[in-house]
C-alpha cells in the first residue's frame, strides 16, 4: 500500500516568545514534529496556550520559527506563492468590516488574481453555500457572530484551495451553525481537500477529524487516528433494544459464566446538540409543541418525534 | 518669501540623490550583514543574501491586479469612515469667508493676495492631516485588528499591500484635492471684485544675473567674482546700492531669451521695484531720475531708455512698467525703438527684435542719475515679463504642489504605519514635516560645519570649559581628537538632514497670490524631484519593515 502524500511537514518546530529586548518571554513550541496527509482532516487539539493557534500561524508564515523547519506542498513556509493553494479561517473573522459579502469575497478573490467572471461566479456559490444571501449586501459589521464565521469561511474557500486551515472553526456558532461547519468540512474532505483545524471543542473535533493531535506547553503529547485512540481495548459495549429485568439478569449470568465482568446497563442518551436539532426541526414544521421531561420517566423527548418536520432551511439557520 | 528664483539643476540633484542613497544603502547592507552574521554564524551570509533575493522576486512579481484591491479597499475604507467629511468643514468655510475677506483690503493686487492665499491655505491644511492620519493608522489598525492576516495569508507579498496603501490613501488625497481645487478655482475667480479681476494673471518674469560696477563704471574682470553696491547701512541686506550720478551702474545679464515669443506678444516689458536712498532732500517735488540702456551682446548696440523716476511707494504697475514695442493710437504694431545715440547725440531708431534683441542675449544696465542719491536692487527687483499664463494654470500648479507635497506625506506616513504603531507614526510624519518645513536652512548650516564655535563636540568643549566661540582653540592633540571626532558628526549630521525632505519647495501659494506663474525649473521640477527622491526609499523601507516583521509577535 502506497504511503499518503505529505502535505504539511512539520520538523523539530520550536517558537520562542521575545521582548523589545529580545528576552525570552514564554516557549509556546518545543521540537514540534508531525505530518499531515492529503485528504484527511487533521486536528490540532490542546488547552488555552498550548501552541495550536502558534503552530498555524508558523504554518502560514506569519511568524517565524526560533527552530525546525515547516513546509507546506513541499515548499518553505515563508514562501508565498504555496498561498495559492491554502485556505484559513483565523480564530476570529478578522475581515473588513466596512465591507458587505460581496465586496469581501471580491476582494479576497482579487487577491488570487481571479478574472472577474470567476470571482462572481465563485461569490455567488459561497454566498449560497454558507447561507447568508439575504444579508450578502450588508456590511458585516452588522453581521451577528454566526454569520461572521459563515463569511470567514467563505473567504477561505475563495480559492478553492486543497489545504484549508481553520482556527476554532465553530467558536462562537450556535448548534445549527456548528452542524453547518462541520458537514462543510465533511465535505471539503470528500472533495479531496486537505483539511487541518485547532480547536479546544472536542467533540467537534472528534465529530470530524480523522487524526489529532495533542499539544501540551507547546510539546505534542498524542498523535493518531481518532478511533484508534479512542478505542478501549478492555471494554465490550453490546447495543440491543430495550430489556426486562428479567432478560437483563440473564444476560448476567451469561457474563458470569465467562468471566466477564458486568460493569453497567443503560439507556444510552443522544447527544445535545441531536436534541437542539431536532427540536428545530420541530418548531418549524409544528409551531407552539412543547416537550417537557421532569423525571417521572413519562415525559416525552423531540427525539422520539418521527422525523416529519423538514431540515431548517439556510436562512432560517443563519439568522438563529 | 523672496522671489529671487534659483532654477533647479535636475542631473545635479539626481547625482547628489545617488549619492546619499547608494551610502545610505550600502551602509545598510553592510550593517544587516554584520548583523545576521552575529544573530546566525555563517548561515546569516545565506540568509542575507536569500532574503535580498527575495526582495528582489517580490518586485518583479508585483501583481497589479491585488495592488489594485487593496487600492480601492483603502478607497472604501477611507469614505465609509467618514473621510470625505473634510468637505464639509471645506464647503462651509468657502460659505461664509467671503462675508470676512472681501472689505478686508482695497487694493487689487491685494485683494487677489487674500482670495489666494486664503483657499490655498484651507486647501492645504484641510487635505495634509487628513491624509496624514489616514496614512499613518491604516496599517496598525489593520495590523491590530488583526485584517492584515487575512491578506497577508493569501498569494499577497508584503510591498503590494505597501504599494496598496499608498496608491489608495493619494487616491482619497487626490479626489479631495481635485474638488476643492475646482469649487476653490470658482469661488476665487466669482468672488475677486471687478476692478481686480485684471489681477487673475500669471506673470512669467525672466532674471537675468546681476552684477555691481564699481564707481567708474567697470565691471570686475572674473565675471564669476561676487559684486556687491554700497552698503546704505540697512541691517537687510538683501539690496545693495549705487550712488547717483557716478558712473556706478548695475549689470543685468539675460541669455536666450525667447525673441520670437516676445515678438508674438508683440511688446517688450521690463518691470522693475527699485528702491531710493537719499542722503539729502535735493528737489522735494521730484523723485530720483535713474536711466535703463538695452545693450545687446550679439551685435554690441547700445540703446539708452528714456530717464524715468522711481516711484518706490507707488502701488501701480505702470510706474514700475517699462514698455517696448506695443501699439499705436490706432492699433497698429509698434516695431521699432527710437533712441538718442550717445556718440553722434542723433536720433536713431531700430528695429526691436531684429537688431535691439538680436540672438536673445542682452545686458540692462542701470544708473541713478541723481547725484548724492543711492538707487537700491536686487536680483529679482528686474524682471523681462514673457507673455502672461493663464490664472488657471498658475492656481492649479499650486494645487499640484500641495498634491505633491501630499503625495510625499502619504509615503512618509504609510512607510512609518510600517514598522511602528499608529501614535508613533503620526508623530513621527508629523515631526519630519515640522523640521522639513522650518528647520531645513539650520540643518544644512549644521551639517555644513560652517558653525561659530566648531562642531558639536567643540560646541560642546567650549561650553564646559567657559570658552568664546569667537576665541581661537589651542594646537595640540586635543584639538586633533576633536575636529576628527566633529568631522565624523558633521558627516552623519550630514546624512540625516537628507532625511528630512525640503517641504519649502512645495509652498506655491505665495506665486501664484503675487500673481506670477508657478515656475518650472525652480518650483514644479525641484518638488516634483523631491517627492521621486523619498518615494523609492520609502517603499523600500516599507517592504522590509513589513517582510521581516512577525504579524503578531506576543
Amino acid at each position: 500500500m502506497n504511503q499518503p502524500e505529505n502535505v504539511i511537514e512539520i520538523r523539530n518546530l520550536s517558537k520562542v516568545y521575545r521582548d523589545f529586548w529580545g528576552r525570552k518571554k514564554v516557549q509556546a513550541l518545543k521540537s514540534l514534529s508531525l505530518e499531515v496527509r492529503k485528504g484527511e482532516i487533521f486536528g490540532l487539539l490542546g488547552p488555552n496556550g498550548s501552541g495550536k493557534t502558534t503552530t498555524m500561524k508558523l504554518l502560514l508564515g506569519l511568524l517565524f520559527p526560533t527552530g525546525g523547519d515547516v513546509s507546506i506542498f513541499g515548499e518553505p513556509a515563508s514562501n508565498v506563492e504555496k498561498n495559492e493553494r491554502i485556505g484559513y479561517l483565523p480564530e476570529e473573522s478578522y475581515l473588513y468590516r466596512f465591507l458587505n459579502a460581496e465586496e469581501t469575497l471580491d476582494f479576497y478573490g482579487r487577491l488570487f488574481n481571479m478574472p472577474a467572471n470567476v470571482r462572481k461566479k465563485r461569490c455567488d456559490e459561497l454566498i449560497q453555500q454558507v447561507g447568508i444571501q439575504h444579508a450578502r449586501k450588508r456590511q458585516l459589521k452588522e453581521y451577528s457572530k454566526g454569520m461572521t464565521r459563515r463569511i470567514g469561511l467563505a473567504q477561505a474557500l475563495i480559492n478553492d484551495p486543497d489545504l484549508v486551515l481553520l482556527d476554532e472553526p465553530t467558536s462562537g456558532l450556535d448548534p445549527i451553525g456548528t452542524r453547518d461547519m462541520k458537514d462543510m468540512i465533511l465535505k471539503l474532505r470528500d472533495q479531496g481537500k486537505t483539511v487541518v483545524m485547532c480547536s479546544h471543542l472536542l467533540a467537534d473535533v472528534q465529530d470530524v477529524c480523522d487524526r489529532i493531535a495533542i499539544l501540551y506547553g507547546g510539546e505534542l503529547k498524542v498523535i493518531g487516528r481518532v478511533e484508534e485512540l479512542l478505542k478501549s481495548k478492555e471494554q465490550e459495549q453490546i447495543l440491543t433494544s430495550t430489556l426486562s429485568d428479567e432478560a437483563l439478569n440473564e444476560v448476567k449470568a451469561v457474563l458470569k459464566k465467562h468471566n466477564a465482568d458486568f460493569i453497567s446497563a443503560d439507556r444510552p442518551t443522544s447527544t445535545l446538540e441531536d436534541l437542539f436539532l431536532k427540536t428545530v426541526q420541530i418548531s418549524q414544521a409544528q409551531p407552539g409543541k412543547r416537550f417537557v421531561a421532569e423525571g417521572d420517566d413519562k415525559g416525552e423527548s423531540p427525539l422520539d418525534e418521527e422525523k416529519t418536520a423538514e431540515q431548517p432551511t439556510a436562512e432560517n439557520k443563519a439568522s438563529n | 518669501m523672496s522671489f529671487d528664483v534659483v532654477g533647479f539643476d535636475f542631473l545635479e540633484g539626481l547625482t547628489h540623490f545617488l549619492k546619499v542613497f547608494g551610502g545610505i544603502l550600502a551602509a545598510a547592507l553592510v550593517v544587516s550583514l554584520i548583523i545576521a552574521f552575529l544573530k546566525y554564524g555563517p548561515r546569516g551570509f545565506g540568509l542575507f543574501f536569500k532574503t535580498i533575493w527575495q526582495a528582489i522576486v517580490d518586485f518583479v512579481h508585483t501583481s497589479p491586479r491585488r495592488v489594485w484591491a487593496i487600492t480601492m479597499l483603502t478607497w472604501k475604507e477611507s469614505s465609509r469612515k467618514k473621510a470625505l467629511f473634510v468637505f464639509v468643514v471645506f464647503a462651509l468655510l468657502i460659505m461664509f469667508a467671503g462675508w470676512f475677506l472681501r472689505s478686508s483690503v482695497d487694493r487689487a493686487d491685494l485683494q487677489l493676495k487674500v482670495y489666494v492665499k486664503f483657499v490655498l491655505t484651507a486647501i492645504s491644511w484641510l487635505t495634509l492631516p487628513v491624509v496624514l492620519l489616514l496614512s499613518c493608522w491604516g496599517l496598525p489598525t489593520d495590523i491590530k485588528n488583526r485584517s492584515l492576516h487575512t491578506v497577508v495569508t493569501k498569494p499577497t507579498r508584503r510591498h503590494e499591500v505597501v504599494l496598496g496603501r499608498f496608491f489608495g490613501f493619494s487616491l482619497v488625497g487626490t479626489v479631495v484635492l481635485l474638488v476643492m481645487g475646482v469649487i476653490g478655482y470658482f469661488w476665487t475667480v466669482g468672488q475677486m471684485p471687478a476692478e481686480a479681476k485684471s489681477e487673475l494673471v500669471g506673470r512669467v518674469p525672466v532674471y537675468g544675473d546681476m552684477t555691481y560696477s564699481n564707481r567708474e563704471g567697470n565691471r570686475p574682470q572674473d565675471a564669476s567674482e561676487e559684486t556687491s553696491g554700497v552698503n546704505v547701512g540697512d541691517i537687510w541686506e538683501f539690496r545693495s546700492y549705487i550712488e547717483g550720478g557716478t558712473k556706478s551702474r548695475t549689470f543685468y545679464d539675460f541669455d536666450n531669451l525667447d525673441v520670437s515669443e516676445i515678438r508674438e506678444a508683440g511688446e517688450f516689458r521690463i518691470e522693475y521695484n527699485f528702491e531710493a536712498f537719499r542722503t539729502h532732500k535735493g528737489d522735494i517735488d521730484k523723485r530720483l531720475a535713474c536711466q535703463m540702456t538695452i545693450v545687446n551682446k550679439t551685435n554690441g548696440l547700445r540703446v539708452p531708455l528714456p530717464i524715468f523716476e522711481v516711484h518706490e511707494f507707488s502701488n501701480r504697475a505702470a510706474d514700475k512698467t517699462i514698455i517696448l514695442g506695443g501699439v499705436d493710437d490706432d492699433g497698429n504694431r509698434i516695431d521699432t525703438v527710437t533712441y538718442n545715440e550717445e556718440a553722434t547725440n542723433e536720433l536713431k531708431t531700430v528695429n526691436l527684435y531684429d537688431e535691439v534683441l538680436e540672438g536673445g542675449d542682452i545686458t540692462i544696465e542701470v544708473q541713478c542719475l541723481d547725484p548724492g542719491q543711492f538707487l537700491g536692487m536686487a536680483r529679482p527687483d528686474l524682471f523681462i515679463r514673457m507673455p502672461d499664463r493663464s490664472f488657471a494654470s498658475t492656481y492649479f500648479k499650486a494645487v499640484f504642489g500641495i498634491w505633491l507635497q501630499m503625495v510625499l506625506i502619504i509615503v512618509i506616513g504609510v512607510t512609518a504605519s510600517c514598522f511602528v504603531k499608529g501614535p508613533v507614526a503620526t508623530l513621527l510624519t508629523f515631526g519630519i514635516l515640522v523640521v522639513g518645513t522650518g528647520f531645513s536652512e539650520l540643518m544644512q548650516g549644521l551639517a555644513a560645519g560652517q558653525t561659530e564655535g566648531g562642531g558639536p563636540f567643540e560646541s560642546a568643549y567650549r561650553m564646559f570649559m567657559h570658552l568664546n566661540p569667537t576665541t581661537g582653540f589651542d594646537e595640540g592633540p586635543l584639538k586633533s581628537v576633536i575636529t576628527l571626532v566633529d568631522q565624523i558628526a558633521i558627516g552623519f549630521l550630514w546624512t540625516v538632514q537628507h532625511l528630512f525632505p525640503r517641504f519649502e519647495y512645495y509652498n506655491m501659494i505665495p506665486f501664484v497670490a503675487n500673481g506670477f506663474d508657478v515656475p518650472w525649473r525652480a518650483s514644479l521640477l525641484p518638488s516634483i524631484a523631491v517627492t521621486l527622491a523619498f518615494v523609492i526609499p520609502c517603499l523600500i523601507l516599507g517592504y522590509f519593515s513589513l517582510q521581516l516583521r512577525e504579524m503578531e509577535a506576543k
